[in-house]
């Protein structure tokens, strides 16, 4: 009897599950689970500026814009824009049919709410709103069509409204819940809507079937926060996470991934730009002979290939090769300690004159780079000290104020891959970055690249400037670092992002 | 008892005031969270710090954001992290019974596994099993915990597959962090037992039980344990204490979500909120358990109940 009941039981669940399988669509499945290391506590948009935040959040959001791992501007929310004549004003069509994650609909209202929300009292609170303040206002024309009103124009404005602070939130759902709820249960319009979140251990997320661009191939996306990259490896070894992302894997780790067959190492340039900038006021560095003798004196390229396992490329100006304004046919200057002895002598530098590089002290992997450039001036006869500071120090402290050596590390990278970002910081007149130099030439193109919306006209001048830096040899650009990614071999489709701006709507798990 | 707990009161106040004093100037000494907050972020200008240093309540003077967490302490309210903004009692609380768990399950394996084997060590005194302890002892005791714990992730959960490398999800992810922090507990611990041990059986009362033909286990184990319990207690309430602190590493590498990796991470971010909260959690915990070990003599020692 009890046998009986059982097989009937058993006979029931079998219909059940083939009347499911039956009747659903064909439909997303799989659950992926990716290590990211950092909680960043809040996932509203005007909250943060960890790069973390935006490797799971790209796909809770969608912003007017939308920039993928090509790194192409293309459109998201809006459909099409135009930008006036004098750069100031730039008119957005938004998408039809759009709707959030909570039902609420996507529109003009949704826009407005969400720019005065980041530029208000709420976003005064928080590390976004700088980047925006070029907009002064944002304007309802209609239910689908915005106005963007600029104090100046902003060149780099399109690419901001791609990521971080200007994604498209829920006004409704934010008036009515709170920020402190929408903090810790954020809706948006992407591709993947939230589910739950543990502070400190993860965050899960479903597939969102009516997304604007097409329902995701998974159903299921799951992050677990793993700052210990040898945790992190080890997770991803037992088959328990597919992709470990940047910035968690060393370089020494990368042999340990690539020796289990059902791991790949997937790796492409990231922003992240690394130099020894010099001081131009003080010591023999303020020489620019001098500084072009250091450039050639020291092999970067074998620097990049033994120590860096070649997880990074030569740079010839303080740019990566997707940044906007990088010139590809500028090439580094040549290892040549020769001519470096050459520049020496005749700038008057005798042998076994001595220099300073300041460095942050917990950077294992640029500790070892630094010894080797030592090494390299010794060659060519001068005695380098490495002085290491604490990063905060060294930051805060010694470099805003002009108290460096003749050299100091800088490392930068900014999401928005424009060398404007750079550039400026670093060369203009009075930048908290730029202690030492004054360039009035420099200075004017700097500013005059701000006040064009041409990009093809910005783009030559950036190129310009880079040029302009080479020739005055500003800084030894070192190399940039590559974005390195942990994946599970069932993962298929998977695309390496440079900036963590992770979108996995079409990826596929086994 | 009142007078005493009145006492021991006001010392865990005073405790908790110079720790909590010393933890908020040393971390500010560290750097300014509003500059942490703004990393990679290119345009910040120093109106913007002036901005986000406000928000944060870091434009106020040292004393005031003192005593601000002063008084928030009374009510329980540790502020938010400025990290995100959540409030730092969800974190904490969500943490504390984490640690915990953890920190017991290492104190059971250790109390599990030193006493017998202490014993045995101290009733084999010199013999073949008194030196393999003394040399497991040493052994568990030059170990690094961190690469203990690499060592059985590798062996366990890479290898073997039997054990999850990480996480608190269920009974299994317990073994390995447990282990970890229990080896090298055990290795002090047998020692401790073995010494201790050694100096009670030779005590008179030890003779008698034996001339009068109890077995050698009762003599061992209720006469003689029973007797040196109360250093062991000591001992063992202290090592709580260390405990605590050991174990930020061992959460670290198991990626424990406990208060070891929140005061790690607070730390990093320049959290302040969130670190002091830590801290105090931890040292009032502390003082909790050495008050627990003083009353716990009186259940085991009438003496000093008398006293």
């Amino acid at each position: 009897m009890v046998k009986k009941k059982g097989l009937q039981a058993a006979l029931l669940a079998l219909a059940l599950t083939g009347g499911v399988f039956a009747t659903a669509p064909a439909q997303a499945e799989g659950t992926l689970i990716v290590s990211s290391p950092q909680d960043p506590g809040s996932w509203d948009p005007i909250d943060t500026f960890l790069v973390n935040w935006a490797s799971v959040s790209t796909n809770i959001y969608d912003g007017l814009t939308y920039r993928g791992p090509d790194a192409k501007l293309v459109p998201g929310l809006a459909t099409s824009w135009d930008v006036s004549e004098d750069g100031k004003k730039i008119r957005f069509h938004l998408r039809e049919n759009v709707t959030f994650h909570n039902g609420e609909p996507f529109n003009a209202d949704a826009v407005k709410f969400t720019f005065d929300r980041l530029l208000g009292e709420e976003g005064a609170k928080g590390p976004q709103r700088s980047n925006y303040i070029a907009i002064s206002s944002v304007d309802v024309i209609d239910d689908l069509t915005v106005d963007f009103n600029l104090t100046a124009p902003d060149p780099v404005l399109l690419t901001k409204l791609a990521g971080y602070g200007a994604m498209i939130v829920p006004p409704k759902y934010i008036t009515e819940q709170g920020d402190d709820y929408f903090n810790v249960n954020p809706v948006g319009t992407g591709p993947f809507k939230f589910v739950s979140y543990e502070p400190k251990i993860g965050i899960k997320l479903e597939a969102f079937a009516d997304h604007w661009g097409g329902a995701p191939k998974l159903s299921n996306l799951e992050y677990r926060f793993i700052t210990e990259p040898a945790t992190a490896v080890a997770e991803l070894q037992a088959g328990r996470v597919d992709i470990v992302i940047p910035p968690t894997i060393p370089i020494g780790m990368i042999p340990t991934i690539e020796a289990d067959d059902k791991l790949a190492v997937v790796s492409v340039a990231s922003p992240t730009v690394v130099a020894l900038r010099f001081n131009t006021a003080n010591g023999i560095t303020a020489d620019e002979k001098v500084r072009k003798a250091l450039i050639l004196g020291v092999d970067r390229e074998m620097i990049i290939q033994s120590i860096l396992g070649g997880q990074a490329s030569p740079i010839a100006s303080f740019q990566g090769e997707l940044s906007f304004g990088n010139d590809p046919d500028m090439v580094p200057l040549p290892y040549d300690p020769e001519q470096a002895m050459a520049l020496l002598a005749e700038a008057g530098v005798a042998p076994g004159a001595s220099l300073q590089i300041d460095i942050r002290g917990n950077d294992a992997t640029f500790n070892e780079v630094v010894q080797a450039v030592a090494s390299y001036l010794q060659v060519i006869g001068l005695n380098a000290t490495i002085q290491p500071y604490e990063t905060n120090v060294l930051l805060n402290d010694i470099i805003p104020t002009g108290k460096t050596g003749e050299m100091f590390q800088q490392s930068w990278g900014g999401w928005t891959l424009d060398y404007d970002n750079t550039a400026y910081s670093m060369y203009h007149s009075g930048e908290k970055w730029n202690p030492y130099d004054s360039d009035a030439e420099l200075d004017a193109l700097l500013e005059s690249q701000r006040a064009i919306t041409d990009q093809a006209k910005r783009e030559e001048i950036l190129k310009s400037i880079a040029h302009y830096t080479a020739d005055r040899a500003l800084e030894m650009p070192l190399y940039n670092l590559n974005a390195i990614f942990g994946v599970n071999k069932r993962v298929k489709n998977f695309e390496g992002v440079p900036d963590s701006r992770l979108r996995l709507t079409n990826v596929s798990v086994d | 008892m009142v007078g005493f707990l009145i006492k021991r009161f006001a010392q865990a106040v005073f405790v908790i005031l110079a720790v909590t004093l010393i933890v908020a100037f040393a971390i500010r000494l560290t750097g300014d969270p509003a500059l942490m907050l703004t990393q990679g972020s290119g345009s910040v200008t120093e109106a913007d710090l002036v901005r986000i240093r406000e928000a944060l309540g870091l434009n106020q003077s040292f004393f005031a954001q003192y005593w601000g967490f002063l008084t928030g302490l009374v009510t329980l309210d540790f502020g938010r992290s400025f990290l995100g903004g959540t409030p730092v009692v969800k974190l904490v609380g969500a943490a504390l019974p984490a640690t915990l768990l953890l920190a017991l399950a290492s104190l059971v394996v250790s109390i599990a596994v030193s006493i017998p084997l202490g014993i045995q060590a101290a009733v084999s005194r010199g013999k073949w099993p008194d030196q393999m302890i003394r040399i497991l002892s040493l052994v568990g005791l030059s170990f690094p915990n961190f690469w203990l714990a690499i060592m059985m992730v590798l062996l366990f959960s890479i290898t073997l597959q039997w054990l999850p490398p990480s996480g608190m999800d269920g009974a299994m992810s317990f073994i390995m962090p447990a282990l970890t922090m229990g080896i090298i507990l055990t290795a002090t611990n047998v020692r401790l037992v073995r010494t201790s041990m050694l100096e009670t059986l030779q005590s008179q009362y030890i003779m008698v039980a034996r001339a009068k033909g109890l077995s050698e286990n009762v003599v061992l184990y209720k006469h003689a344990l029973r007797n040196c319990a109360i250093p062991l207690i000591t001992y063992f309430g202290l090592q709580f204490g260390a405990l605590l602190g050991g174990i930020v590493v061992v959460e670290r590498v198991f990626n424990w979500p406990g208060l070891g990796t929140l005061a790690f991470d607070a730390v990093g971010a320049r959290d302040y909120p969130v670190l002091q909260a830590v801290i105090t959690v931890l040292s009032l915990l502390i003082v909790a358990v050495n008050l627990l070990v003083d009353i716990a003599y009186g259940f085991i020692d009438p003496r000093v109940r008398t006293e």
